[in-house]
This record gives structure tokens, C-alpha cells and sequence, in this order.
């Protein structure tokens, strides 16, 4: 079931184009990433998903969008720097955002302890907000995006700016919400998206330049490669790998050489082979798979 | 209507935390109180200062309790306006600015909603405050002077209760057009100050000025009865208030809320 269509999506500001035309569907029940270096266009696209900015051109639809076009019962958004009223508790500024969604004051109230609890603020409920740290702001944001249930949340950057500890949590709450909504979050951060969604859509400069589930992803871009990391790398054995002739590319990184190569297989057996006979000191011998990263790079080098 | 209640509620909850529903009843009441006190004790100020040659011989006439109560009114107009345009101009803009808007707005909030209660915030404060300032300036006049009869005292007070509620709109306004609350201030205090010159210099062209409203409840104090023309400026005022209110929220509903 899909959840929201997105055709030729395009914004200009001040003629300049940031979003140059995206074409997706989000089914229902999914998480997907919106993946890309800074300035490719997330913030600006879940804004426009969001309403808060107008599409210069292109339609976006909701299947569930009132007859006026309201679609903001259905979503939930967390900004990428989240602003509160500094003067509210974290207690009252849920309560208040879950009335305004339409909660009765008893719904609004029950449903707010519910999360403080869920998002782990609630030692901090009567505090207020202008005393939270970055990340129980963090914290506190995703709980109001997600207060009125809405069918698809969106998080803009949701990790970021929060340390390891931080991120292991946020990560882990995503986790656990993934079996309650569509969820569609940014991030610049390869391991993340990797971690918690089923799907990523990579964004450059405005486009879409790859899209896929993760496993899709890894078929399409799967390369062969093989990392070896010696004691003391000597120009012998740069010019012996470079001139294998299983050898497609390599790469030096100090003490590590990477070669990409045609067959797996064949190539572990000779190279072992041709290691051990001139008795080069190997400290690490790995077939690597690729990773989120490695695509990336390829993708946005392109 | 619950929506709109609880948005209300914010409104007057906030001003209660910083401290608005303080200072700005306590300025109109010092404002009000200091017109029939110097008043009052001027001549014994002058007298304790000195200053006067030996011999000088200086009648200081004794207002009436009407000429009174109508110049601690005219406090409103100048210093009153000031700080309400002040304590409105970022009611909008302000959170537009800081984003908290837009974390309010994406949630199906209606902007009329938005808009209207923060207006009807605004001006809650403003009436209690004009009330209770003006009520002492009327209490203080009547112990020092005489007491002005308690229906002039209503009548003048709803006339000058409409000029502020044509300021706090017209603030409320360029607080939605505009996203800097200085500006906002700015240009508003400017118009009001344009317009109560521009009608005080052409008073006989233009009567039914809102701005008019001020002299209007003066005259009622000073000269005992209403000018023909209150109703008409009292009606324009009214149309404009509905003009720029709704004006507000068509501009603020045009704008992209993140940029």
C-alpha cells in the first residue's frame, strides 16, 4: 500500500534549484532513510513533504490527505534543530502539542506520560524545557511527533547532533517505532540508515542518484575486494598486486592495500599462496564485503 | 472551539510566566495614578523647589476633575501605546523567528485559530490593564478633586479601549507579515503616530478617524457629552480591526513557515 506519492518535486530559491525533480513512492509500514551529503536537499524535501514550504513545481499526494488538502493529521515531524516554548515543561508542552492533534485533555495528558516514559525524560517531565539538554530535546522532539499516532513520521536529522550514547537510544527508539508507523529520516550518517531502515533513498545535489533496499543495493554494487594490511609495506608488493592478473584496481592506505578483484575465490588462494612463499609479515588478510559507505562514495563520486 | 481554548490558554499562560500580566497593569497604573497626583500637589512642588522670585505672585488655576481624568487618559495614547506595541510585536514574528512555530503549525492546527488567539490574548491584557490603571487615575481624581460621574467614566473608557484594540490588531498584523519583531514594532508605532498627527491636524476633515476615539473621550470628560461623529469613528474603527485581523491571518496562512 503506498503511503504518499511524490512526482517531479522540484524547489528554487531565488532561481537557484535545490530540489531538482523527485520521483518516489513510501509504502505503508516501512523505514526508509533519506541519505546524502550536506546541502543535497533532505531538509529542504521533508519540508516540502511536511508543508511547511511550497513546492516550486511537482504534486505531492497523500492516499489518506483531506478534501482541502490537509494531510497534517498524518504526519509528524521533528525538525533538525527542535524549538519548544522554553518557558513550558516537557510534561506540558506534550499535553498542549497532543490537544492541539485533537486529543481530548485526558487522552492528551495519559498518551504524553506514555512517551515521556518511552522516549526515557520522564525523571526530567517537570522541567523546564529551556533547562533540557541538546538531547533530551532531541528526545522530547520525537515524542511530539509522534504523540497523535500519525501515519508517517518524519525526523530530520533525528541523530546527529547527539553523542554515541545518545544515538545508541534515539537508534534503538526508532527501532521500536518502525512496528508502529512509516518512519522517513535524514541523516549524513551511513551506519545509521544501514542500522534501522529497510530502505534508502540517496539524495545528491537535488536528485535521487540511487534508491534500493539494502539488499538491493549490495547486489547492484557488489564488488569483489579484498583487504590486506602488512607489517611493513614495501613497493614489492604494491607492483606484485598491481600486476596480478586477477587484479582489477588497487588502493594504498598506508599499510593497507586493497585490491579489487575479479574472483574471490581464486584470489584469496594465490594471494595466501604468493604471501606465504616470499614470507611477507600480514597482519590482516579480509574479504570485505561492501559497505553502505563504499557505495556511497561511489555513488555521489559519480 | 477546544482547540482554539487551548491555544488561548497558552496565551495567558505565557504572559503569567514572563511576568505580563504584572508589569504591564502595573505601568498603566502608575501611568494612570500620575496624572491627578502632580496634578494635585503641583503647586506644593513648586513651592518646595523654589526657584520663584521674592514676591512673585503665581496662580496655578485648579483643574477640573474632568480636564483631569482626560490627560491621565491621553498617558495611554503615547507611553500606553508604547508598551503595548512593544509587548505585541514579537507575538508573532517571535515565533516564527525561533521555529516554534512551525513545530506548532505542522501539527493540524488551524490558522485562524492561531492567529485569532493570540489576538484575543493580547487584547484581554490590554482592556484589564486600562481598566484597573484607568479605574485608579478615576478613584484618585475623585479623592483629590471630584468625583466624575461612573457612566462618563465607562463611555470614555470603551472609546480609548477601541484605539488600543486598533493598535494591538495592526501590531498583530505586521507580526504575521513580517518576520522581525523590531520591524514589526516599528512600523506600527509609525502608523499610529502618522495617523493620530495626520487626524489631529485635519480634524475637521477627518472625523471619523479611530484615532479621533482619544479626543472624542476627552471631550466627553472635559465638555460633559459625546461629539456627533463617535459613532461613525467608533465604526471605522471596528471595520478596520475586522480588516487587519483578517488580513493577518491571510498573510500569515501565504507564508512558507520554514525557509
Amino acid at each position: 500500500m503506498s503511503l504518499i506519492q511524490i512526482k517531479g518535486l522540484k524547489k528554487s530559491f531565488q532561481g537557484n534549484e535545490v530540489i531538482k525533480g523527485l520521483d518516489f513512492v513510501l509504502e505503508k509500514g516501512k523505514c526508509i532513510a533519506l541519505l546524502g551529503p550536506n546541502g543535497a536537499g533532505k531538509t529542504t524535501t521533508l519540508r516540502m513533504l511536511s508543508g511547511l514550504m511550497k513546492p516550486t513545481a511537482g504534486s505531492i499526494s497523500f492516499s489518506d490527505a483531506k478534501k482541502d488538502g490537509d494531510i497534517r493529521h498524518l504526519i509528524g515531524y521533528l525538525p533538525q534543530f527542535p524549538v519548544f516554548y522554553d518557558w513550558m515543561s516537557g510534561f506540558e508542552f506534550l499535553q498542549y502539542v497532543g490537544k492541539l492533534a485533537g486529543l481530548t485533555s485526558k487522552e492528551a495528558k495519559e498518551r504524553s506520560l506514555e512517551l515521556l516514559e518511552q522516549v526515557g525524560i520522564s525523571d526530567a517531565k517537570n522541567r523546564r524545557v529551556g533547562k533540557y539538554s541538546g538531547g533530551m530535546k532531541q528526545r522530547l522532539g520525537i515524542a511530539q511527533a509522534i504523540i497523535h499516532r500519525p501515519q508517517l513520521v518524519m525526523l530530520d536529522e533525528p541523530v546527529s547532533a547527539l553523542d554515541p550514547f545518545g544515538r545508541r537510544e534515539v537508534l534503538e527508539l526508532l527501532e521500536g517505532l518502525k512496528k508502529e508507523t512509516t518512519i522517513l529520516f535524514s541523516t549524513h550518517i551511513l551506519n545509521d540508515a544501514e542500522e534501522v531502515c529497510d530502505e534508502i533513498l540517496f539524495l545528491h545535489n537535488g536528485e535521487i542518484v540511487e534508491s534500493g533496499t539494502m539488499v538491493e543495493l549490495r547486489e547492484r554494487h557488489q564488488q569483489a575486494k579484498i583487504d590486506l594490511i602488512f607489517r611493513k609495506k614495501t613497493e614489492e608488493m604494491e607492483s606484485t598486486f598491481r600486476n596480478n592478473h586477477l587484479t582489477k584496481s588497487i588502493l594504498i592506505d598506508g599499510n593497507r592495500i586493497s585490491v579489487f578483484v575479479t574472483d574471490v575465490e581464486t584470489a584469496r588462494k594465490e594471494f595466501l599462496k604468493l604471501i606465504s612463499n616470499k614470507d611477507w609479515q600480514l597482519d590482516k588478510f579480509e574479504i570485505s564485503s561492501m559497505t553502505l559507505e563504499d557505495v556511497f562514495m561511489k555513488v555521489v563520486g559519480k | 472551539m477546544s482547540q482554539w481554548m487551548t491555544l488561548f490558554q497558552k496565551e495567558i499562560i505565557e504572559m503569567w510566566r514572563n511576568f505580563k500580566w504584572i508589569w504591564v497593569p502595573i505601568t498603566f497604573i502608575l501611568l494612570g495614578v500620575k496624572e491627578p497626583l502632580t496634578s494635585y500637589y503641583l503647586p506644593q512642588i513648586i513651592k518646595s523647589v523654589g526657584g520663584l522670585p521674592e514676591g512673585a505672585v503665581f496662580e496655578i488655576p485648579t483643574p477640573t476633575a474632568g480636564a483631569v481624568l482626560a490627560s491621565g487618559l491621553s498617558q495611554y495614547s503615547t507611553i500606553g501605546v508604547l508598551v503595548i506595541v512593544l509587548g505585541t510585536m514579537g507575538i508573532i514574528a517571535g515565533e516564527r523567528k525561533s521555529g516554534v512555530a512551525a513545530m506548532i503549525l505542522v501539527k493540524p492546527v488551524s490558522y485562524l485559530s492561531y492567529v485569532t488567539s493570540k489576538w484575543a490574548g493580547s487584547l484581554l491584557l490590554v482592556w484589564i490593564s486600562l481598566f484597573i490603571g484607568y479605574l485608579s487615575t478615576w478613584y484618585y481624581t475623585g479623592q483629590l478633586f471630584d468625583w466624575v460621574p461612573i457612566g462618563e467614566f465607562f463611555q470614555s473608557f470603551v472609546l480609548y479601549g477601541l484605539w488600543l484594540t486598533l493598535i494591538v490588531t495592526v501590531t498583530v498584523f505586521f507580526s504575521s507579515a513580517l518576520l522581525s519583531p523590531g520591524v514589526a514594532g516599528f512600523i506600527s508605532l509609525a502608523l499610529a503616530l502618522a495617523v493620530s498627527i495626520l487626524s489631529g491636524a485635519l480634524s475637521h476633515l477627518l472625523e471619523w478617524s479611530p484615532s479621533q476615539l482619544t479626543s472624542y473621550a476627552g471631550a466627553l470628560l472635559t465638555a460633559g457629552e459625546l461629539p456627533d461623529d463617535t459613532l461613525p469613528a467608533s465604526l471605522v474603527a471596528l471595520v478596520i480591526i475586522l480588516i487587519f485581523l483578517l488580513f493577518s491571518v491571510f498573510v500569515f496562512k501565504r507564508k512558507e513557515l520554514a525557509s
